[in-house]
């Protein structure tokens, strides 16, 4: 015989004031299964709480409901109580008498009588309350960082130094992301490449960090603390043990394409570092472009390569490795500017993106960082700026604002003005947005000590005139057309998600929002967090980003893994979906609605009776049924929903204890 | 596959190919049964027919009567890797593409000979075309390892979510609100509750069935109006996106209720809804419940 | 509730013989309509809370039903209320998009979809089962939704659809 306690909280003047607790508590006593009742003024106070379990203990109680303020603020507290006095905690139910009942209403006789009836629901499902506990699960003591950007190569220094095995995965020949082609960060003008290298340099030389370059994840399976991850390692065709660096293959390689890193704007070999400080700064042979992989001549490199490096024989090469944690920094791409008519569809060579300039001006870039349009390497006088070009756009681009244009378009007019004798650097803006330390001030040097103009308007329209490109915009303050003869035009170009981020968020069990950028578990509490336990993410993959804000972070995420590896196994809560094989037919209907992919099927070998002589009466059978996976499984119970023999239930919220609170009124 | 479509001139020959292709099969030890339709007692009524025997295989026949979706017998042999043959209408093969889809019966233990249907009778009324035939728009089966192909065949003036089930269900949806409810209410205070529909349905393929689970008791087991509501209602929800439309609960209900007005709702709404082709068409095709499209209609605001 | 246990069976007899709603003048203004509300625990169910600590009033008719998310909310759940004597049921969960389980109130739009056609189909009166969005942010939405299902009940009077009056007349008019 089940003996449930009942215990009506006052809470202060709080819940008595609407509510007659005295009445409550004598009414609970007639309920079936309750075997004691009180009230009091208080009841998560330590005299309250000390009440419950004196009174678990002499009136032998099983169950404990307790009629007070909302689970949500303090279920755990009493769970703890009950537990204190020798009760499992999920034998606990909470009747929310204040915030759903006393609050809300002022009539006394109609609150009183709705609270009775919330007090029969909770004693009704607590009947049904059975024992729960968690299980425990190892943690496997390695992390996984994926995307070797500023936000990785973070991260993975920081877990590493905690004394952690951290690895960096890059699919890319070398770290440092887009950062590495950044000429120089604002508002400092630090030059960015002297700041990210010895970062580079650093986890390249960590005796906890391995970078795994030139390779994608392919597969994540497992869960919090088990993450098998498996990895493709894309074919070098040079082996990196051997391969001293000395670059002499790239210097003779006949074969030329399109640098990726310098924008399309130079020529690199088909065997290849991107940048002369990469990391590794081993190189990889690009098949697309080699002239032996075209023609099946060459092997230029190999005749030349002392150490006898070069392998074309090497294939891509899968590992699985095991995994505690995983940090997605997987970055951001670039919106392409060639939808926009009015911008010539990338048609003008003129007309170029932010990175672009980045490189344009970088001192090791295309032009060692001579300021020279594309067209033909004239020095550009006049370079207008577009900002918001995909940003702010919801008919071609992007509802969202992706925050760095405008600093980093203040930094580029700077450096016009700075660079170029005698130019001319116009801005044409919607806003000017720039909310972080000392960016505003940032800005205002651009406008009054560098005397850059700024538009408030869009431009409508770029168009070629007798060489020249014209833009034509409207400067809304003035309330004008203008037209402005330049000679080159950067535009700055949305931060948007990476083209295979939702195929990525997919395969390793993330979500992702309406612009395909990570979701994070809250947008205000868990910034880092996934929904998925065990995976964070930091960088541009969560949403635009400039470097601090990444860097930052990339040092919570890194918290968040230490702080679950430094734990040798962890509890998961005991509310996870069962399965009850006697009654699962394995139709596999549960396993699609699972967000987690906690549900697989197995495989059971039983013997059976049959009715028909043709069928396998008193033979061994293999059927099919569901498992639920209880360190993926986080509660939700949609999978007991698609289940129509009930055959799958969820502890804490089973059919019958839904029925039951159903039945009770 | 071309090579296992039998051409036949006429519907009569459907029997003697039959039997030919089932003779084949067992003789060869590709299967170990055939489950087809043999003459019955009553006339015109046929009956299912479980052949182990190659000898056996002269009692196969295919006529008008051949009601029975015979593929839920495949049930009967699951987990037992035994190899069967079956015999499959259009409308059949829907639902046994349905078992596949529910993992019930793998794919590769299972010979499906098709029949490209010329159409039934009624059952009560055997001069008239039979009820599913009306609503029919898969007399060639889609899914099989041979197929019959016989020119006769009938294929209904319907489509997917076609004149036919609108008719039907217009029928009811023209009512009032009051009327509706009075015409369930005494639809569903009529029915006895002999699961007939539910045993013969063939995406009815539970181990346990919830209405017959005790704990949790979903449906009280005696015979009251508003259990037999919860009955149909449940049982409409739990066919939802799966019913392939074969008729065979309505054909069974051994007093007449519409059970197929409920299940026909429900397709028509899938269809309107969601844009989705009816149920068990392929064999890839993933349940109406158990998918979502964020962009579904949004009602609910 | 103030409610007369006899006049209510008698009502429901009434109505059941002539196959007519009960209208507003046979039941009295003061009726009060019993309604149960699942509510996901991440979002309407917080949403209530916030209700309650901004002092929203709303009636006193609503019984809250706490689920992880309103994907847990089997359609049988509804029935089932329908059944046991509710005059009107509210499922309510996170807005799409927002689902604390990311995907699961996506299930719970296409089944209640279905469910509500269906309903409405064998003539269950639609102003009775309600299903909508309510984040943990939208406490006076909740106010708003509960009074409103409430304003559009009462003038229907006690559901007889789906009841299981042989249990009713047992009991008594279901422990009211």
């Amino acid at each position: 015989m089940k003996k449930v306690g009942v215990f009506v909280c006052h809470c202060g003047t709080n819940i008595a004031q609407t509510v007659n607790c005295e009445q409550l508590a004598e009414a609970a006593k007639t309920l079936p299964g309750v075997a004691y009742s009180t009230e009091y003024k208080y009841m998560c106070s330590d005299p309250g709480q000390t009440m419950i379990k004196k009174a678990i203990e002499e009136h032998n109680l099983d169950r404990v409901v307790v009629a007070a303020c909302s689970p949500r603020m303090h279920e755990a507290t009493f769970r703890k109580c009950v537990n204190g006095a020798g009760l499992n905690p999920y034998l606990l139910e909470i009747a929310n008498i204040r915030e759903q009942c006393s609050w809300v209403h002022s009539d006394k006789t109609k609150a009183t009588a709705k609270a009775e009836d919330l007090i029969r629901m909770a004693v009704a499902k607590a009947l049904k309350n059975e024992k729960l506990t968690p299980s425990v699960i190892p943690i496997h003591k390695r992390a996984l960082v994926i995307g070797g950007g500023i936000a990785g190569i973070q991260a993975a220094l920081d877990i590493a130094d905690t004394g952690y095995q951290v690895d960096l995965v890059e699919r890319e020949p070398s770290i440092g992301g887009k950062m590495a082609q950044i000429d120089k960060t604002f508002p400092t003008m630090d030059c960015s490449a002297c700041i990210l290298t010895p970062k580079m340099v650093d986890a390249a030389q960590h005796p906890n960090i391995t970078i795994i370059a030139y390779s994608e994840v392919e597969k994540v399976e497992g869960y919090v603390g088990n993450f098998d991850v498996t990895i493709r390692r894309k074919a070098t065709c040079v082996d990196p043990v051997k391969c001293t660096g000395c670059g002499l293959c790239s210097q003779k390689c006949p074969s030329k394409t399109d640098s990726e890193f310098e924008c399309n704007m130079s020529q690199r070999p088909a065997i290849y570092s991107p940048f002369p400080q990469a990391i590794p700064n081993k190189p990889v042979i690009d098949q697309e472009a080699c002239r032996y992989f075209k023609t099946g001549k060459c092997k230029i490199c190999q005749k030349i390569c002392a150490s006898d490096a070069v392998n074309f024989e090497d294939q891509d090469e899968l590992v699985t490795i095991r995994y505690g944690a995983i940090v997605v920094a997987t970055g951001y791409s670039l919106y392409d500017y060639n939808q926009y008519g009015e911008y010539g569809y990338g048609q003008y060579p003129d007309v170029i993106s932010g990175l672009d300039f980045e490189r344009l001006v970088n001192a090791s870039g295309p032009t060692m960082g001579k300021i020279k349009r594309p067209s033909d390497g004239q020095e550009p006088k006049t370079v207008v700026f577009i900002k918001c070009v995909g940003s702010r756009d919801a008919n071609r681009g992007h509802d969202y604002c992706s925050r760095a244009c405008c600093m980093y378009t203040a930094k580029h007019a700077t450096m016009v003005r700075d660079k170029i004798k005698d130019s001319q650097a116009v801005v044409f803006y919607m806003d000017i947005r720039t909310p972080g330390k000392n960016y505003e001030e940032f800005y205002l040097r651009a406008v009054e000590e560098y005397g850059v103009t700024y538009v408030r308007g869009r431009v409508s329209r770029i168009y070629m005139e007798s060489g020249n490109l014209i833009v034509q915009g409207e400067d809304t303050i003035l309330g004008t057309q203008i037209l402005v003869v330049a000679d080159m035009v950067v535009l700055a170009t949305a931060m948007e998600a990476q083209p295979d981020a939702a195929e990525f968020a997919r395969k390793i069990g993330i979500t992702f929002d309406q612009n395909n950028f990570f979701n994070e578990a809250h947008p205000k509490l868990r910034p880092v967090e996934t929904f998925s336990a065990g995976i964070y993410l930091a960088g541009a993959c969560q949403g635009p980003k400039d470097i601090p804000d990444s860097v930052a972070q990339a040092g919570a995420a890194a918290a968040k893994v230490v702080a679950l590896l430094s734990k040798d196994e962890m509890a998961t809560e005991p509310i996870v979906a069962e399965v009850n094989t006697n009654h699962c037919s394995g139709c596999g209907f549960c396993v699609p609605v699972c967000p987690y992919k906690a549900i697989s099927l197995k495989t059971l070998t039983e013997r059976v009776h049959g009715s028909v002589a043709w069928g396998p009466a008193g033979k061994e059978i293999t059927r099919q049924v569901a498992e639920v996976n209880k360190g993926l499984c986080q509660g939700c119970g949609a999978c007991t929903v698609n289940c129509r023999s009930g055959a799958l239930d969820l502890l804490g919220f089973t059919n019958e204890q839904i029925l039951a609170e159903v039945d009770s009124l | 596959m071309n090579e296992n479509v039998i051409q036949v001139s006429g519907k009569s020959e459907i029997s003697q190919i039959m039997r030919e292709i089932a003779r084949d099969l067992l003789q060869q030890k590709t299967v170990s049964l055939v489950i087809g339709w043999e003459k019955g007692i009553l006339p015109n009524k046929s009956a299912p027919a479980f052949i182990t025997q190659s000898h056996d295989t002269d009692k196969l026949v295919f006529d008008e009567y051949c009601y029975h979706n015979l593929t839920k017998y495949l049930l009967q042999r699951k987990g037992s890797g035994l190899k069967t043959a079956i015999f499959v209408k259009g409308c059949d093969s829907r639902s046994l593409v349905g078992l596949v889809q529910d993992n019930q019966v793998p794919r590769e233990d299972i010979c499906i000979i098709g029949i490209s249907c010329p159409g039934l009778m009624e059952e009560r009324n055997t001069v008239i075309p039979a009820k599913k035939c009306e609503t029919c728009y898969t007399s060639i089966p889609v899914e099989y390892d041979f197929l019959i192909d016989c020119p006769d065949t009938k294929t209904g003036d319907d489509e997917p979510g076609g004149s036919f089930a609108h008719r039907e269900l217009s029928k009811v949806e023209n009512m009032t609100l009051d009327q509706r409810d009075t015409y369930w209410q005494t639809m569903f205070q009529g029915c006895i509750r002999c699961y007939a529909c539910r045993n013969v349905c063939p995406v009815c393929s539970c181990k346990e069935c919830c209405f017959d689970l005790t704990s949790p008791d979903w449906v009280g087991k005696g015979n009251n109006t508003s259990d037999n509501s919860f009955y149909h209602l449940v049982r409409a929800m739990h066919v939802a996106g799966r019913c392939v439309s074969c008729g065979e609960c309505e054909r069974v209900c051994p007093i007449n209720l519409p059970v197929m007005l409920l299940n026909s709702k429900l397709s028509l709404s899938i269809e309107e809804l969601f844009d989705e082709p009816p149920a068990s068409m392929n064999l890839d095709d993933t349940a109406t419940l158990s998918q979502f499209k964020p962009e579904d209609p949004e009602e609910f605001m | 509730m103030t409610m007369d246990n006899g006049q209510w069976t008698m009502d429901n007899e009434m109505q059941r013989q002539q196959g007519t709603s009960v209208r507003l003048d046979s039941v009295g203004k003061d009726w009060d309509p019993k309604i149960l509300v699942f509510a996901c625990q991440y979002c309407t169910y917080a949403g209530a809370d916030l209700a309650g600590l901004s002092r929203l009033q709303y009636p006193t008719t609503t019984r809250v039903i706490r689920v992880p998310c309103s994907g847990r909310t089997n359609p049988q759940f509804v029935i089932r209320a329908f059944q046991k004597g509710f005059d009107g049921v509210l499922v309510a969960g996170c807005h799409p998009g927002d689902c604390h389980f990311s995907t699961g109130n996506y299930f719970t739009r296409r089944r209640y979809l279905l469910m509500t056609r269906l309903m409405e189909f064998v003539g269950m009166d639609p102003r009775r089962f309600r299903v909508c969005w309510i984040s943990g942010s939208e406490g006076p939405k909740f106010q708003q939704v509960v009074t409103e299902l409430t304003d559009a009940i009462r003038p229907l009077g006690p559901n007889h659809k789906l009841r299981d009056t042989e249990l009713s007349s047992l009991v008594g008019g279901i422990g009211r």
